[in-house]
């Protein structure tokens, strides 16, 4: 089968005037400007199966919503080679339109003074939606997202969770194949972000739709994406499953235990490195192939009521492995 | 993007269009309500009327001049550049460039669902209009009428296009906005929104003619109040459609160069 | 004092230094604020082409009346719209409680918090507009005349100020008022013309209610040596009650916000 999403050596460069600060720098940029080229994205090569979803991580300015922009043609590359869903995205054809959708969660395409119902509406005759195939489709978006009443009151009445459960709404009303979500949970509280994520979940699953999302929201990814790529300046720097990820980047385990009576925190030296010690609980981190031998001793040695065993929290892997190809970066430019 | 897309999808957006425009009947009396020019004007020269007419202008064709200015700006006016600026500045041009309809089409409809809105001032002023002037100031010939709805969809057509223009701008330059400004101080001067065409010296005249403006109002004005027959009417509207070709490859080209630089950097 | 004096300053060194990023906006707002006299200028040629005066005034009179309308119209797009706009924008997004919590006056901060330098274009066109027009009157102004004028000056920018206030306090009762910012606009425009060529409501309105006549008619009339001393005192006192009331209803606003915010 042909990948839905084949992107390869995409490069895109951007142009930008250096502003210094000051009266008197600002007087000379009158006259004289300086620019310099930045590097959006960098030579990235990746591609996404039909009915995949991909996560996008990357520290702010990676080039994630740069690569995203490209991939729904909103931005021409500076050098190489795009298809999505077979079509060349910067060729804009109504049918590549009519099969993707974006959605930002730092901007909206509902109609702020009109119900969401408008902006539906609007939408059904832009993709040119049969009425039926629209009536359809939105029952089923509304079930999903329990709507409800939400539809027929302005936008601007809205809470920011009801308002982005709306611009989803809006944004699949033509049931496309590819979905580009741009941080679809900014700003918004754990338990609507969980309903965002679940219905993500659920129209990628009932349509088979691709999907590759950025979040700064690690549960996100870790709720929806079994595959991960992330980019740092532009370039991969890491392409493949979330779990290998966190394993290859921290191949310790946390495991946390607690006791019957407060803990001591020297008495556990030697059973790997103490994260941290509170009242009755203390965390351990150990080597993953340790792991098992570790336990059974600690459970010889200690009255333990309760046991649990994780993997680093994704955040710290993130943040691991974007400090570990910065000193590379620095090592490399010295 | 197909003709025939385009045109399935026109009623649904005329729809919802008008919606949108309904919901913002606020902004838009305040909106007429900034577009007073022509009664201030009528103020000035009437005060210079008072003692004697000037040229063909008495106080009674004044009023009647300027009260049809009033209506063409009404019906006419465009105001594609600030929104395109708008929505370039706040990403909104993104949302329109992923959907299957060409943007500019969608511009269109929304300012043709507006007229309703401008239809509901410009009715009234035009019967207060003929209660003051009386009907026999206006043409009796229905072709001269014929000729006028063609000239109110040039003049139409004209602002929408240079709006359009001036708003691909904003994909290079961020005050865009300014240079509609210009274009403003110019349209003030040289389209009879001000003062009827005619009673500038004949020279400069000349140069009016040339120009843009007098086609973007004053020539429906002119119609309307009875300063040309057939022929006179047919020559001027034919010019006034010159300069919608014109306009309409200039927007064109600023549409396709502002889109190429949008796709190169983004918004 | 001193504490105002300096946060002054530094709002417009900021204003400035923005400016100085967007250095076609010199270039295109001196050739506005020309265009935007000369669009005053041609219908008075035109109109003063027919007649020697008009509603008691002659083309060179008139243009005085002009001058001062585009020293003031430089100044409220200059200094009073552009901050008052953010104003507006603040009530909209709910940001003016960051103003709010800072100890300095409200007023003083809003009021200050932008400025469009390159505005300051429209005082060269209007210094042309004045010496033209006294050329064509034949005689310049005298001493006392120009005292009157000046002091008539600082009133009409304080009373355009108050007027502006009044109109952004609306922001705090209406949802939305930018369009306010135009319709503003649109009725400062008639300042253009002297108003003795309103008549009858509108003469009232533009002297009493919206106080065109003193802006740009009076301080004209005062170069002329045309204006009473009664008149003069009068303007002054009307313009100072205007800033008070205004004054008290940016409170009054700034006490609803807060209130009703809470």
């Amino acid at each position: 089968m042909l990948p839905m999403i084949s992107v390869s050596d995409l490069h895109k460069h951007y142009r930008v005037h250096n502003r210094p600060p000051g009266v008197m720098a600002a007087l000379k940029s009158l006259v004289h400007r300086d620019y310099k080229e930045v590097r959006a994205v960098d030579g990235i090569t990746f591609s996404v199966e039909p009915g995949e979803r991909v996560g996008f991580l990357g520290p702010n300015g990676a080039g994630k919503t740069t690569t995203l922009k490209v991939l729904s043609g909103l931005l021409h590359p500076t050098r190489g080679q795009v298809r999505v869903g077979g079509f060349t995205p910067k060729d804009r054809r109504d049918a590549f339109l009519s099969t993707i959708t974006l959605v930002m969660g730092q901007k909206q395409q509902l109609m702020w003074d009109l119900p969401p119902s408008e902006t539906f509406e609007l939408n059904r005759g832009i993709y040119d939606i049969s009425r039926s195939r629209f009536n359809e489709t939105i029952a089923e978006l509304s079930s999903w997202l329990e709507l409800g009443s939400l539809v027929s009151k302005p936008t601007r009445q809205l809470s920011l969770g009801e308002r982005m459960k709306c611009e989803l709404a809006a944004a699949l009303i033509h049931r496309p194949s590819v979905l580009f979500l741009d941080e679809p949970t900014i700003g918004l509280d754990v338990s609507m972000q969980s309903t965002i994520r679940a219905f993500i979940k659920q129209y990628n699953e009932r349509y088979g739709a691709t999907l590759i999302l950025t979040s700064h929201y690690m549960d996100d990814v870790t709720a929806l994406c079994p595959r991960v790529v992330v980019v740092d300046r532009g370039k991969l720097s890491y392409d493949g499953g979330l779990e290998e990820l966190v394993t290859r980047i921290r191949p310790e385990k946390r495991v946390m235990l607690r006791l019957d009576r407060d803990v001591d925190a020297s008495a556990w030296e030697g059973f790997g490195k103490v994260v941290s010690t509170e009242g009755r609980s203390v965390v351990l981190q150990v080597p993953n192939e340790q792991a098992s031998a570790i336990i059974t001793r600690a459970l010889d040695a200690f009255p333990v009521e309760d046991l649990t065993i994780e993997n680093a929290p994704l955040e710290e892997v993130m943040s691991e492995l974007f400090s570990r190809s910065r000193a590379a970066a620095e090592e490399g430019d010295t | 993007m197909s003709l025939r897309n385009t045109v399935r999808a026109m009623p649904v957006i005329l729809k919802v269009s008008f919606s949108e425009a309904l919901a913002y009947r606020a902004e838009f009396m305040i909106w007429v309500l900034t577009t007073t020019m022509p009664l201030i004007m009528l103020a000035l020269w009437s005060a210079v009327a008072s003692e004697a007419p000037v040229g063909r202008f008495g106080q009674t064709q004044f009023t009647a001049y300027f009260l049809s200015t009033f209506i063409v700006r009404q019906l006419t006016s465009s105001w594609a550049a600030w929104q395109m600026n708008y929505e370039v500045r706040h990403g909104v041009m993104s949302m329109r460039l992923l959907k299957p309809i060409h943007p500019l089409w969608s511009y269109a409809a929304e300012h043709w669902a507006a007229l309703p809105m401008r239809l509901v001032v410009a009715i009234p002023m035009a019967a207060i209009a003929l209660a003051v002037v009386g009907a026999r100031q206006l043409p009796s010939d229905p072709a001269i009428w014929g000729i006028w709805c063609a000239s109110m969809a040039g003049a139409w057509l004209i602002g929408f296009l240079t709006g359009v223009t001036v708003g691909c701008l904003s994909f290079h330059l961020e005050s865009s906005v300014k240079v509609m400004d210009v274009w403003f101080a110019l349209f003030f001067m040289a389209s009879g929104y001000l003062f009827p065409i005619v009673l500038l010296p004949s020279a400069i005249r000349h140069v009016v003619d040339w120009l843009p403006f007098r086609y973007q109002l004053g020539l429906p004005v002119e119609i309307m109040t009875g300063a040309y027959d057939r022929a006179g009417a047919l020559w001027m509207v034919a010019r006034q459609w010159g300069f919608v070709l014109l306009l309409l490859g200039l927007a064109t080209i600023a549409w396709r160069t502002g889109i190429k630089r949008f796709e190169a950097y983004g918004g | 004092m001193l504490r105002y004096a300096t946060l002054l300053y530094v709002q417009i060194r900021a204003s400035l230094l923005l400016a100085l990023q967007y250095r076609w906006d010199f270039v295109i707002d001196g050739a506005i604020s020309v265009l935007w006299a000369v669009t005053a200028l041609v219908p008075l040629t035109v109109a003063f082409g027919e007649r020697a005066s008009i509603a008691g005034w002659t083309f060179g009179e008139a243009l005085l009346v002009l001058g001062w309308f585009t020293l003031l119209q430089g100044i409220l797009e200059g200094a009073i719209n552009p901050s008052l706009v953010g104003v507006v924008e603040h009530i909209r997004r709910g940001t003016l409680d960051f103003v709010l919590i800072k100890p300095a006056d409200s007023q003083f901060l809003v009021s200050t918090a932008r400025f469009l330098p390159w505005r300051a274009t429209n005082a060269v066109t209007a210094a042309a507009v004045f010496v033209y027009a006294f050329r064509r009157i034949g005689h310049g102004p005298s001493i006392q005349g120009v005292a009157a004028a000046l002091v008539l000056f600082a009133t009409a920018v304080l009373l355009l100020y108050s007027l502006w206030i009044l109109t952004v306090s609306a922001a705090f009762y209406v949802v939305k008022v930018d369009n306010l910012t135009y319709l503003f606009g649109a009725v400062f425009d008639a300042a253009r013309w002297p108003s003795s060529i309103f008549k009858g409501a509108l003469r009232l309105v533009f002297t009493f209610v919206i106080p065109l006549a003193l802006m740009t008619t009076f301080p004209a009339q005062a170069l002329l040596d045309r204006l009473s001393l009664p008149t003069l005192a009068g303007a002054i006192a009307g313009a100072l009650l205007f800033a008070g009331a205004a004054r008290f209803v940016w409170l009054q606003s700034i006490r609803k916000y807060t209130s009703a915010s809470s």
